[in-house]
């Protein structure tokens, strides 16, 4: 296997564009890529697309649309780990020497609300395929066991939102305070509506080389060291569950897809710079920043309350403002957060910019369990 | 009487002492799952048998559903909010389920569960839904101080 680099990333902003067409956000942002990493469209040898509302062969029309240059492109869906998943398809084709420039981009351009169940399920059709509703039952768990408060629901929100209001891709832009996150309406207690991501539109591409290539290229040598994809083993609760296990206890998903990005990548928790985790909800931060390694099981709102996870602190987490502040548009979000770490890592960050940053995760989480996490260094 | 229908067939069954869920024990593991599946997710074969899970548990977790579910959602109009919870249940396999609580003040992890069948809306053709749903129980049981700690 073969050292993969990222040579150039680029996004179209997260947020809500009216009647902007979803093709040409993804467009947008393989353009923006490209022109990052300052190489030839003819130079890509395959594309991923990740998405899952933009319909079929989303990959192929935005690309149709930057050159007809015979490349195989591959459409994929995953939820929100989708770009996660086109990461690390092209990943494999650089590593395994099969290729040596791979193009991974999602976009989305999602409906208005929470995400609808399957109408086949009768659990959707009881009202019990909501995924807050499980985020909340998380959460609600770690409160009455871990001493998880409402306050550390509020600070973590609060945190994000300061944060991505230094960041000129995120859809809020916005600081937001503390009574205003503790008094907006209840949504599924003990989560708030300040305290959810909301879903939206935006694109993201990320373009990986070898390092012959990445050589030639004139941005700073970022390497991808892991790029790992899990679903969950048996006797761990995914969104949506019927039933669990009371009797197996199985690690999360995110715990054994940390596990083998460690690995791969030669490093440990105490190595990383910062983090970009999916902070679907504010709890949710909490209890991923554990899975993650970060600190210990149940230390997550003490990592908080230390003001570790500030941009400022020992481990910033959702230094571009997370979920929380940008939305989550599906197929692009993976790829977002890799795009933050890279800008982070060449010192690109502006004002949100985490001093001295040489080694960073991404972590997405989706439906049933699907998980991808990525160390990226310098 | 009018017609009734389970919301889907196989979920539940109303014996003589009382309503059951039902679901399914692996003959080689022992792990339970709901609904009934004549897979077991842990072996990786065909290897269950159907039971009837308890009609008590306790509360593994809660939330209150405020806002009417995108659909396929149905229920009863003009929406209420309705508690949703996890239930440990003795068999040792824990249940999402809706609740017939949903005040928060009256919910609390660990406390011990009862299951009822519900009508849960009128369909089409006029024919009663039936789901299921927990309710706090009557009397306290030991069983609530294991899942508390």
């Amino acid at each position: 296997m073969r050292e993969v680099y990222v040579i150039g990333v680029g996004l179209h902003p997260f947020g809500r564009f009216g009647e902007k067409d979803v093709i040409e956000i993804g467009r947008e942002a393989v353009v923006a890529a490209l022109a990052d990493a300052g190489i030839a469209w003819r130079k890509i040898e395959a594309a991923y697309c990740g998405t899952v509302f933009a319909g079929p062969m989303a990959g192929n029309k935005a690309l149709a649309r930057v050159g007809l240059t015979g490349l195989p492109i591959m459409n994929l869906e995953n939820a929100c780990a989708s770009g996660g998943s086109a990461l690390r398809l092209a990943y494999q084709d650089v590593a395994s020497g099969f290729r040596d420039v791979a193009l991974a981009f999602g976009f989305e351009k999602m409906p208005r609300g929470f995400i609808a169940g399957n109408p086949n399920d009768w659990f959707a059709a009881m009202g019990l395929a909501v995924n807050p509703q499980y985020f909340a039952l998380n959460a609600r768990w770690h409160m009455a066991n871990y001493g998880v408060t409402e306050d550390h629901l509020v600070k973590v929100s609060v945190k994000n939102h300061r944060n991505g209001a230094l960041n000129p891709f995120a859809m809020y832009r916005k600081v937001m305070s503390y009574d205003e996150i503790a008094s907006s309406p209840m949504v599924n207690d003990p989560l708030r509506l300040l305290m959810l991501c909301a879903p939206n539109e935006g694109g993201a591409a990320v373009i990986l080389a070898s390092e012959e290539i990445a050589r030639q290229c004139a941005t700073k040598l970022i390497r991808l060291a892991a790029v790992v994809l899990k679903s969950p083993l048996y006797g761990t609760a995914e969104v949506p569950y019927i039933s669990v296990s009371a009797r197996v206890e199985a690690p999360s998903v995110t715990r054994t897809a940390a596990e083998e990005a460690y690995a791969a990548a030669g490093v440990g928790p105490g190595d990383l710079d910062l983090v970009e985790l999916q902070d679907t909800d504010s709890a949710a931060e909490i209890i991923y920043s554990e899975e993650l390694g970060l600190c210990e099981r149940g230390d997550g709102a003490r990592l908080l309350d230390e003001g570790a996870t500030e941009i400022n602190g020992r481990i910033p987490i959702n230094a571009s403002g997370g979920l929380l502040s940008k939305g989550e548009p599906l197929g692009a979000s993976a790829l977002g957060q890799v795009a933050e770490i890279v800008w982070q890592l060449r010192g690109e960050a502006g004002a949100r910019q985490v001093g001295d940053a040489r080694v960073g995760m991404t972590h997405v989480y989706g439906a049933l369990g699907n998980c991808a996490v990525s160390i990226l260094q310098c | 009487m009018k017609k009734q229908r389970p919301i889907k067939e196989g979920l539940f069954e109303i014996r003589a002492e009382g309503p059951r869920l039902v679901g399914s024990r692996c003959r080689e593991c022992g792990e339970v799952t709901f609904p009934a599946n004549p897979f077991c997710p842990q072996c990786c074969r065909e290897t269950t048998e159907t039971i009837q899970l308890s009609g008590r548990g306790a509360l593994y977790s809660f939330t209150i559903q405020r806002f009417k579910p995108p659909p396929p959602f149905r229920g009863s109009e003009p929406f209420a909010p309705y508690g949703v919870g996890m239930i440990e249940l003795p068999e040792g396999v824990r249940v999402t389920s809706a609740l017939e609580e949903s005040d928060p003040e009256r919910l609390r992890v660990g406390m011990e569960m009862e299951l009822l069948i519900t009508k849960f809306f009128e369909d089409d053709e006029g024919i009663d839904v039936l789901s299921f749903k927990f309710k706090p129980a009557a009397a306290p049981a030991q069983l609530a101080d294991s899942v508390a700690q």
